[in-house]
């Protein structure tokens, strides 16, 4: 008896660690009727004037030392080509390319309300002296670009939790993306970790490493599908109007969900009605860079004037939507003018598991010193348990009514290249989201 | 027999329901689909259950807050920890212990932790535990007395185990300067290679893991400085403070069954009604914090050369356990010699390495690039002494000698992760324990092999979390296989299962399936045969 109690365990444990994740089998949705105003315009439907703005071509002069950037220097002038555009949006990962000390609040929340807040200082140490341009045509594969160091506050189990990302310049000969070092207060041991594979979801959240780190533009092909006015990307529930930020010395401030535009206040394109022209690209992964990469396709929406992405959806390998990706933008950094843009809010969505996370930003500026990132960004460091700001946590959301809606889906836009399919469970709780004006749980929505 | 199934059957149930649980409250929205109601409202029930543990943090809103308010300098947290594990054979004497027990431990521990920023550099912190093990008092066994000899294994009761860290820390660019009593890490293998600095508290033996490192270390009054220079560092470490290691005592659940005399026996000498017989021994001498010689030092030095980085470490210690060496021969009243031993602690002098490097493999089949981290390191301990049964016949004939001799000790691991998709983290991690120039009939000894020249462990972990339950759920799987030589050949195998479940953000639950099994009844993991247990893990942080 005791033999076959004990197999049985075994086998259930060979089951659930042989097993992948459990496929959300799904149907086709209801693609409902397109928005009252049309708003997003295809590659082919442009005007005379808009497209003197882009260059369609492909086969634009290569860099003579760098052949798989363009001639032309960076930042490009007009007219922009489709990968010009994705260059430009490589400045915008989820973490500046500048040096600061970032506070990410960050939020993750199932489908049956399980909920995860949790606070983080990000000191990010940028080597590149003369910007994104110098990373991308002067740093050499293999080269350091940028040192992160993630010091957890809270939940509690997380408090003093840090991890050390060591970021590097990469290409087809030099493939290592990061470097990473972590620290546990409760085993007070730093260990190396292997480079996260860039498919592989952050713990506990909807977003992959990729999305986190941000994609090499060459290790795709770009083609732009057209235009589109954006006129929201994060949404705030009925049940909180407002958003909880940093001042420039750390501290929390209160601000109204009204008072928060896609861009921020400075941004000098909004349209009449507050929307942002965004240029809508594709990408399509190059089996020559990135053998079975987990995302068939990729679709950017970027603003017209820093080529920030408001908005990025994923595809799966059946061409289905699975992942989007919304942002609200701010000039953390005005001195870089259009370069200083960064990531105030982003929201997560797998749709697959229906699964949403979310981060804010608060932004302090630093100037490192040269023993400042010499000492602050070794692994050594962490062990000192040496918080770079006052590690002061914060449970923003009183409860999970409060997180932010699931992006719009945008339907009916780009309908030849975007395919949505959803599960009846997923279109219902949109449905009942968008009815209610907030996120609406498994038990709540009034069918089962 | 009966008992035993019996509890296995509950045992299984639970677990299976617990699964059933966890699983249908993170199905994808099609499983849900396909469900009936009387599903569902088991999934709904569980939502709402979600919804309201994920702001249930009542210590946190009304302890910590407040008190982080009135102080504003005063970081105040903690966690309350329910562990129990409940042994799956029945009662019954195994070896010279009076097995009786189905738990061996159900440990109620809360932890306090405290810092004060006195100014930016300077920071007081303070770690308080109290322990409570209630084995001894909800269970009716005549086989766990282990509080007549120690009152430590039931609670922590005297200021020395209830504060176990009280320091001051001072801290520029360059230098740490941490003063008072406080744990040490050297180290980052999965076991205890260079991670020598403090005593253990070994009260779980062989099940003690390197996830209880933290709560199990007997921390030491010390000054600990470091300077920092570049990426590198050169830590020294004054320790005037010993503290040995505690291992189980007779009547603790984890006290070795071929340790003689019987738990009948030993209960009688405790009570005064049984003189002991046999061999004395005789106060242990220990070293003095007064006298300066007594005292620890070490020496750690860390150097980062991307994407290498290595350390070396030198420690001046003393062995963490008593030798007990011969000091005189004497005869009973039944006309048989008897030894009189003197229990003290040596000095040690230990060498040790640390490495790692990161590299990817490519083209992998399957995964195709696979990213890896190599780990190595080693500790070299010079003229530990060992018990050499030979020399003590020897002197029992009459040829008094101390019953010592000394030899070398090398215990080493390389370490292999892999990362595989699905953040499944695998880690292969041999390891070596050497006895330099062993021979028959030596006892144990610091660094050495157990009960053999050399001892193999090619220890396998596995451990991925599961998507479909938002990762929520993680389980683990560890493998420790002793191999031995070239007496032993095999001394059984250690298997550990875990699964995790995070309920909210505060709560953690965790089961723990540890096994032993095959191995001679004489071996480390083969006198545990009947030892394998279940054991539950409830945490809540604040």
């Amino acid at each position: 008896m005791a033999l076959r109690a004990r197999q049985l365990l075994w086998l259930l444990v060979c089951c659930l660690l042989c097993s992948g994740s459990l496929g959300a089998a799904t149907v086709a949705a209801d693609q409902g009727g397109l928005p009252p105003q049309k708003t997003w315009t295809t590659a082919a439907e442009l005007t005379a004037e808009e497209k003197r703005a882009l260059d369609f071509r492909t086969d634009t002069p290569r860099d003579a030392s760098v052949p798989y950037l363009p001639a032309e220097p960076f930042p490009f002038q007009l007219p922009y080509t489709a990968e010009e555009m994705a260059l430009r949006a490589m400045e915008f990962p989820h973490s500046p390319f500048w040096d600061c000390i970032l506070i990410d609040m960050a939020f993750s929340v199932t489908n049956s309300g399980f909920m995860d807040q949790r606070v983080t200082l990000i000191p990010i140490l940028y080597f590149p002296e003369n910007g994104f341009g110098e990373h991308l045509y002067a740093a050499q594969p293999g080269q350091e670009i940028y040192r992160w160091l993630s010091q957890g506050v809270s939940p509690p189990e997380r408090y003093g939790n840090q991890t050390l990302w060591i970021g590097y310049r990469t290409d087809k000969t030099f493939r290592t993306k990061i470097d990473m070092f972590a620290y546990s207060p409760s085993l007070r041991r730093i260990r190396r970790q292997p480079q996260p594979r860039r498919e592989d979801r952050l713990p506990n959240s909807a977003a992959t490493f990729d999305n986190l780190i941000g994609r090499d533009a060459w290790e795709f092909s770009w083609r732009i599908l057209g235009t589109d006015v954006l006129h929201q990307t994060v949404r705030f529930p009925k049940t909180r109007q407002t958003a909880v930020l940093t001042d420039e010395k750390g501290q929390y401030v209160e601000v109204d969900a009204k008072d928060l535009s896609l861009m921020g206040k400075e941004y000098p394109l909004y349209t009449t009605d507050g929307g942002v022209k965004c240029y809508v690209l594709e990408a399509i992964p190059k089996s020559e860079w990135l053998r079975d990469y987990y995302a068939h396709k990729l679709i950017y929406w970027v603003d017209q004037y820093a080529f920030f992405p408001l908005r990025v959806e994923e595809y799966d390998r059946q061409g289905h939507l699975s992942f989007v990706n919304t942002r609200i933008a701010s000039l953390a950094n005005p001195a870089l003018q259009e370069h200083g843009y960064a990531v105030q809010f982003d929201l997560w969505w797998d749709v697959s598991i229906d699964f949403l996370s979310a981060s804010t930003h608060g932004f302090v500026p630093q100037t490192w010193t040269e023993e400042d990132k010499k000492i602050f960004f070794s692994p050594g460091f962490m062990r000192r348990e040496w918080f770079l700001a006052p590690p002061k946590g914060l449970m923003s959301l009183n409860s999970p009514d409060e997180f932010y809606l699931r992006p719009p889906l945008e339907e009916g836009k780009f309908p030849d290249s975007r395919s949505i399919n959803l599960s009846p469970e997923v279109q219902a709780l949109i449905e009942a989201q968008e009815r209610e004006g907030k996120l609406v749980f498994e038990e709540e929505r009034g069918d089962g | 027999m009966h008992g035993k199934r019996g509890l296995l059957s509950v045992v299984g149930s639970v677990l299976g329901g617990l699964l059933l649980l966890a699983l249908s409250a993170n199905v994808s929205p099609c499983y849900g689909y396909f469900m009936d109601k009387q599903v569902d409202a088991v999934v709904n029930t569980w939502s709402r259950f979600d919804r309201f543990l994920s702001t249930f943090d009542p210590a946190g809103r009304y302890v910590r807050q407040p008190i982080e308010r009135q102080v504003p300098a005063l970081t105040f947290r903690g966690f309350l920890r329910q562990w129990s594990d409940i042994q799956l054979s029945g009662d019954r004497r195994v070896g010279n212990r009076q097995k009786d027990f189905r738990f061996s431990q159900m440990q109620n521990l809360l932890e306090l932790e405290l810092h004060y920023q006195v100014s930016p550099n300077i920071e007081i912190t303070n770690i308080n535990n109290f322990i409570y093990d209630s084995v001894y008092n909800w269970q009716d066994s005549a086989g766990l007395f282990a509080p007549r000899t120690s009152e430590t294994f039931r609670a922590y009761h005297n200021f020395e185990r209830i504060v176990r860290e009280l320091y001051i820390s001072y801290r520029t660019h360059n230098l740490d300067v941490v003063l008072g009593k406080q744990q040490i890490a050297w180290g980052k293998m999965d076991g205890q290679y260079i991670d020598v600095i403090n005593g253990m508290d070994r009260r779980e033996s062989v099940q003690l893991e390197a996830s209880d490192y933290e709560w199990r270390r007997l921390p030491a009054w010390m000054a600990n400085v470091t300077y920092f220079f570049g990426a590198n560092s050169l830590n020294f470490l004054w320790i005037p403070n010993f503290e040995q290691d505690r291992n189980p005592v007779p009547g603790s659940p984890w006290y070795s069954p071929l340790a003689s005399p019987r738990d009948t026996e030993t209960k009688a000498i405790l009570d005064g009604r049984q003189d002991a017989t046999g061999d004395q021994f005789r106060e242990t001498k220990r070293p003095s914090t007064g006298d300066f010689g007594d005292h620890q030092y070490g020496l750690r030095l860390d150097v980062s050369m991307e994407p290498l980085t290595w350390g070396l470490i030198y420690y001046y210690a003393w062995n963490k356990n008593p030798t007990s060496f011969i000091v005189d021969r004497d005869i009973d009243a039944a006309g048989d010699p008897y030894l009189i031993f003197q229990p003290r602690f040596t000095r040690l002098h230990h060498l040790g390495i640390t490495a790692d490097y990161a590299s990817a493999l490519s083209n992998m089949p399957l995964v195709g690039e696979l990213p890896i981290v190599l780990r190595v390191e080693g500790l070299w301990t010079k003229d530990v002494p060992f018990a050499d049964f030979d020399h003590q016949d020897r002197a029992r004939e009459g040829y008094l000698n101390s019953g010592i001799i000394r030899r070398d000790t090398l215990r080493a691991a390389i370490a292999v992760e892999f990362a595989f998709p699905g953040n499944t983290s695998f880690i292969f991690q041999p390891s070596l324990l050497y006895t330099f120039d062993w021979r028959k009939n030596l006892g144990p000894g610091f660094g050495g092999a157990v009960g053999d020249k050399w001892n193999v462990l090619p220890v396998i972990f596995i451990g991925r979390p599961f998507r479909f339950t938002r990762d929520r759920l993680r389980v683990e799987m560890t493998l420790i296989p002793w191999i031995s030589g070239p007496v032993r050949e095999w001394q059984g195998i250690k298997s550990k299962l875990v699964a995790q479940y995070r309920f909210s953000q505060f709560i953690t639950g965790r089961l723990i399936y540890t096994a032993f099994s095959s191995g001679d009844r004489t071996d480390l993991y083969g006198q545990f045969n009947k030892w394998d247990n279940i054991g539950w893990e409830l945490s809540y942080e604040f």
